[in-house]
């Protein structure tokens, strides 16, 4: 088995990098895909919340680059899917404790036995970026419609593309209000993408069960009924190589909506 | 009149069993947030808890029979301290023949492995680390009862 690695960042902060991750790989372990996600932010991990995880951590990236213990001992396994596994940052130390090179010796090595390694970068363009691209040959870089989180994708995506292991990289635009774009208060997914003139993988529309998924420690894919929980869901489809289109976003999604909708397709159907 | 205060009602009856349905989810954040802080302040991890309790389970069984899988062991925090809260399901107490016997025991163990000067010297210092802070307490209830007399005069 030879993995792909692929990294998730996003330069600026908040945009939502580490619940991508946490949704995309578990969708790709839902999918039958065996993945391990490897939270790179020393000193302030996140990414065993999201999941749920944080009380089964015994071993960190930390204690495995000190060879405290073995590889293997410090993947925590998911609660619902043995498929999934995480590889824990130490939350006591900081971006020098793990070098490039320790980090993509890591990745090598997962790559054997996993279909996908997802790295969740730390915010910034400092050395805890540069160990978190360093095992990788694919990213994905995280943004919102917001002016400052997209000019932070565009000097990640500089860097990127300076890196000779970096092979593609996909732009993934977060917390989409479609209101606000139809009412011209935000910029759309059509602008974010033809500034950074880069190729798009996922739209995720703003949704507040992201809020109480968090809160609960489960990643909004396992909810089926969530627009955003699908949204992820067919990220990682496109992942695997599947043609999946985009959401229609525009679809009114309140009771009130509905009925209306119901309604004007009764109107329809007397014609 | 009569008409807005049912539709108050009403609303209202909503907007309860929404909340409702709210602070669950709130809550359990809050609280795994709460263990998940007291581990990064305190580096204790999981791990190390359940060794703690393991120990602990160990060392009182010498005294009091008790309900091993209940024993809970959780760090609080209270205001700026964090406090380690155990709470111990007691079934009975162990009469003195019992407890004697166990330290008998425990005291062969002792004797078995390595010298034990410096455990002794350390349950010394615990002990008068106690006292002091018994006896401070003391003193802060007689002041406490002082103050009040003073306030009734």
């Amino acid at each position: 088995m030879s993995g792909r690695v692929i990294v998730i960042t996003s330069g600026k902060g908040g945009v939502g990098k580490t619940t991508t991750n946490a949704n995309i790989g578990t969708a790709l372990a839902k999918a039958g895909k065996k993945v391990v996600m490897i939270d790179t932010d020393l000193g302030l991990r996140n990414l065993d919340l999201l999941l749920g995880l944080e009380n089964r951590i015994v071993y960190t990236i930390v204690d495995v680059v000190e060879e405290r213990c073995k590889l293997k001992q410090a993947l925590v396994k998911d609660k619902k899917n043995p498929n999934l596994c995480l590889l824990a940052a130490a939350q006591t130390r900081d971006k020098t404790a793990v070098t490039e090179e320790q980090l993509k010796d890591i990745c090598e090595k997962l790559k054997k036995d996993f279909d996908f390694i997802l790295v969740d970068c730390p915010a910034g363009i400092e050395q805890g970026f540069q160990n978190a691209v360093a095992g990788a040959s694919e990213a994905i870089v995280v943004t919102t419609p917001e002016m400052s989180a997209v000019r932070d994708a565009d000097r990640i995506i500089g860097l990127l593309e300076a890196k000779e292991e970096i092979k593609s990289y996909k732009l993934l635009i977060n917390r989409v209000r479609p209101n606000l774009i139809k009412s011209n208060d935000m910029m759309s997914v059509d602008d974010v993408v033809e500034i950074l003139s880069a190729d798009l993988i996922g739209i995720i529309p703003e949704d507040t069960g992201i809020i109480t998924s968090t809160n609960k420690g489960e990643p909004i894919v396992n909810d089926e009924k969530s627009l955003a929980g699908k949204a992820y869901n067919n990220v990682a489809r496109r992942i695997i190589g599947e043609d999946v289109p985009f959401l229609n976003l525009e679809e009114p999604q309140g009771v009130m909506a509905k009925i209306k909708k119901f309604f004007s397709g009764l109107k329809g159907g007397e014609k | 009149m009569i008409l807005a205060n049912l539709y108050n009602k009403v609303l209202g009856f909503f907007r309860q069993t929404e909340k409702e349905a709210e602070e669950s989810s709130k809550d359990t954040a809050r609280n795994r947030l709460r263990v998940v802080l007291m581990q990064d302040r305190t580096n204790l991890t999981p791990e190390l808890m359940e060794r703690m309790r393991k120990e602990l389970v160990e060392l009182l069984s010498k005294y009091v029979e008790m309900d091993k899988e209940a024993l809970e062991l959780n760090l609080e925090q209270d205001g700026d301290q964090v406090a380690l809260m155990l709470s111990i399901p007691v079934i009975r107490a162990k009469d003195e023949e019992e407890i004697k016997a166990a330290l008998e025991a425990d005291k062969k163990e002792e004797e078995e492995e390595i010298s034990d000067d410096d455990t002794e010297e350390e349950n010394n210092t615990y002990k008068s680390a106690d006292n002091e802070e018994e006896e401070e307490e003391k003193h802060e209830d007689k002041n406490s009862t002082e103050e009040i007399d003073e306030s009734k005069k």
